[in-house]
């Protein structure tokens, strides 16, 4: 592979904030080597989102392991992408400085719906043709997708050759290993579809009706999602690189779980990621020495779904602060409610704690089959109190299913007795409150799958309800509605959306996923353009209508959803 | 407590003044040196750097003072450690912090790529007014102690801390005049106190 030579783009660099997430060099690295298979792990979000993410570590170290080369890259922002397109640079990778034009194959990961036009801009700037079909036959790279986003692939069909859904273990470089025998052949996609997980767009077509809903899939109709069972001996990156810069969540990662005992109807993840698969005792304790030795850093995070619900974590927490260095402090994200207790969280020095009750009734709650009562979230919240938090954040979505003023009278109903019982006690703080409400998006593979999206107005009024509601001195936030219809409308897309995609990308849409971005008239633009609104795809679909994902196979019954 | 004078090249000029004292700190305890920390409600490892370096620019006379016990070789357990381009040169045990942000009063850079001129003619001016990075209009002459060519760039030497003249605005300013593109700086020594 030809490489760039970063001191041509010196004053650019320069010129820029935050260089370093540019020029490699990062600690731990592991040292790409050209190999038979050069493979280039791109993330489309910034450097620093991306350095956090352990999914494409995992990708990453599943080609190395067989001896390929991986390498990385990252979204450059607007600054730095805007100078290069101008002076012809392409987009290189962070190791070998290679074009991303010069690998075999360039995968993205898919983390957010909103992140769909940074694909394309990566494309762009690395000087790859967007569309499959420009790219045929002329010795572009491969262009691959997965992550969690891929469980509805369709709105992306038209530009990514091949999509890897489910597990990312093994299948990526299943796939890799035939490609190097086949290379870009008919008989090369037909080899790879063998493979569960994976997903060609050209080995399958949608027929639509005349009333504009989808007919029938052709060719290949079934894809299965890619499923490791034992997680305990799949993969894992022990040796990662240490940022350059600061990055989102600049620690140690160990994946605890995969998948999530609770069933809450509106968590695709809940439902995607199914069943849960667990890691030993013995083997995070491993992962997490090894993490804390070969980068230095002080922190360990313990992820998964819902860390709480690990049988084991007692034992875990004990194991971790017997065996990593004393100043090293674990984070336990994604704690819910009911397995918080204050004993974890004196250890950190914390002040603000946030809960997720996703809903102000119980009655609400149980429809989303969010699994906690109001007495759990109370005591929670006095536990947390009496250890010393002064503040309380609270998450609740806006527009479920079933939702009614009564639900967002709960929520400020929640807030009253909060405030009640941080009296109760002589408090050296001022209790601090903030309530934080996301619209509703129904998701693929969710009961909620067949759900509208509530309208712009109904989320309004929603809002000024619960606003007029609230007692005083409550923090209130909330989302703007524009970029969670995009979410729904990507999640739920199909095909034809793609259009849309393209056109929005060269209306110069990029970073929709950061607030600050996202350019809601140069999307509607690009909808106008294209002849589609995106309440068709926000709304509710029938039972028997087929929908765009339906031809993946999740392992979970559409009946069970029902 | 450890002295040491380190590098800031093969990319690693491009990581900020914070980065760089992160990146000592991961080095360290990968390294198994067991930094001492502050006491009080936000602790933090006592690591002591001298005056940040400007982004873009090179050097190999970077000093530091990190507060630990460590007995054995210093200068090979950091470089096993740390990160390209930031790499120990020399080191010695100290009594106490050197505070190299406040003894070091000026340095010496070399930089390429700037039309040759005749440095006499600058060294010669009674003053020299440029814009500074906040917008002010500063005399930068009283700052430039030497000036000269060398190997194919020019060598000079800025006042540091209290008369501080960053190297690259100063190199802008020539380039303003004289012409050319800087392609490289990097600054080769430091004069003032407790330096090795």
């Amino acid at each position: 592979m030809n490489k760039v030579n970063l001191s041509e783009i010196r004053d650019i660099l320069l010129s820029c904030e935050k260089p370093s997430r540019y020029t490699g060099g990062e600690y731990g690295l592991p040292a790409a080597k050209e190999g038979e298979i050069n493979f280039c792990m791109c993330f489309p979000d910034l450097y620093e989102v991306g350095m956090s993410n352990l999914g494409i570590k995992i990708v990453a170290k599943s080609f190395t392991q067989r001896g390929y080369c991986a390498d990385f890259c990252f979204a450059p922002a607007k600054d730095f992408g805007k100078k290069i397109k101008e002076r012809g640079f392409p987009l290189y990778s962070l190791s070998l400085k290679a074009p991303l034009k010069e690998f075999d194959i360039v995968g993205f990961s898919l983390q957010y719906e909103l992140c769909y036009t940074n694909v394309l801009y990566m494309l762009d700037l690395a000087g790859i043709p967007l569309r499959r079909e420009d790219r045929k036959g002329k010795g572009y790279p491969l262009i691959i997708a997965g992550g969690p986003c891929a469980a509805n692939p369709e709105p992306l069909a038209d530009f990514i050759d091949v999509f890897f859904i489910g597990d990312g273990e093994t299948c990526d470089a299943d796939a890799a290993e035939i490609y190097k025998k086949l290379g870009d052949t008919e008989e090369f996609y037909r080899e790879i579809s063998k493979i569960d997980g994976v997903y060609c767009p050209c080995l399958t077509d949608v027929i639509y009706g005349e009333d504009g809903k989808i007919k029938s899939f052709e060719g290949i109709k079934k894809v299965k999602r890619a499923l490791i069972d034992d997680l305990d001996g799949a993969i894992f990156p022990e040796q990662i690189a240490v940022p350059n810069c600061e990055s989102v969540h600049d620690r140690a990662v160990i994946e605890v779980m995969r998948g999530c005992y609770r069933g809450c109807r509106f968590c695709q993840a809940g439902f995607i990621y199914r069943p849960v698969r667990k890691r030993s005792v013995q083997t995070l304790t491993r992962q997490a020495s090894a993490l804390i030795k070969n980068t230095g850093y002080d922190e360990v995070s313990l992820n998964s779904l819902s860390t709480g619900d690990y049988g084991k974590l007692k034992e875990l927490l004990f194991s971790l602060k017997k065996e990593l260095p004393p100043e090293v402090t674990l984070a336990l994200p994604s704690l819910r409610v009911d397995s918080f207790e204050g004993e974890f969280a004196q250890e950190a020095r914390r002040i603000s704690l946030t809960f997720a009750p996703e809903a102000g009734t119980q009655r609400l709650r149980d429809v989303i089959n969010k699994d906690i009562t109001e007495e759990e979230i109370l005591h929670a919240a006095e536990s947390a109190f009496n250890a010393g938090y002064s503040a309380v954040k609270l998450y609740f979505m806006l527009g479920l299913p079933t939702e009614t003023d009564e639900d967002l009278k709960g929520i400020a109903d929640l807030c009253v007795k909060i405030r009640k019982l941080y009296g109760k006690q002589k408090r050296a703080k001022q209790l601090r409150i903030s309530i934080s409400v996301a619209t509703f998006i129904p998701k693929p593979f969710t009961p909620f799958q067949w759900e509208k999206q509530a309208t712009e107005e109904e989320v309004e009024q929603k809002q000024q309800f619960l606003r007029s509601v609230l007692p005083n001195g409550v923090k209130f936030s909330w989302n703007s509605y524009y970029p969670s219809l995009l979410e729904a409308a990507f999640a739920r897309g199909d095909r034809p959306l793609g259009k849309v995609l393209e056109a929005a990308y060269k209306n110069g849409c990029v970073f929709d996923g950061w607030d600050s971005e996202l350019d809601g008239e140069k999307w509607k633009d690009a909808f106008n353009s294209c002849g589609i609104s995106p309440c068709e795809y926000s709304r509710g679909r029938d039972e028997d209508e087929i929908l765009p994902w339906d031809f993946i196979d999740m392992y979970i019954e559409k009946k069970l959803l029902l | 407590m450890i002295a040491f004078r380190y590098t800031k090249t093969d990319g690693a000029e491009y990581l900020s003044h914070l980065d760089l004292l992160r990146h000592i700190d991961r080095t360290l305890r990968r390294a198994g040196v067991e930094v001492k920390y502050s006491e009080g409600f936000n602790k933090h490892p006592r690591i002591f750097m001298a005056n940040p370096l400007a982004l873009g620019v090179k050097s190999v006379a970077e000093y530091c003072t990190v507060d630990c016990d460590f007995t054995g070789d210093f200068k090979k357990v950091f470089n096993t450690f740390s990160p390209d381009g930031i790499k120990c040169l020399s080191y010695k045990i100290v009594e106490k912090n050197a505070e190299y942000a406040e003894s070091i009063k000026a340095c010496t850079y070399f930089a390429k790529g700037i039309t040759p001129f005749d440095a006499n003619e600058v060294l010669q001016k009674d003053g020299i007014i440029i814009t500074d990075l906040r917008g002010r209009c500063v005399d930068i002459r009283p700052r430039i102690y030497s000036l000269e060519e060398a190997d194919g760039g020019i060598k000079f030497t800025l006042g540091c801390g209290t008369n501080n003249l960053r190297p690259d605005l100063f190199c802008s300013f020539l380039q303003s005049v004289y012409g050319g593109g800087v392609t490289e700086i990097i600054k080769t020594d430091c004069a003032g106190d407790n330096l090795f």
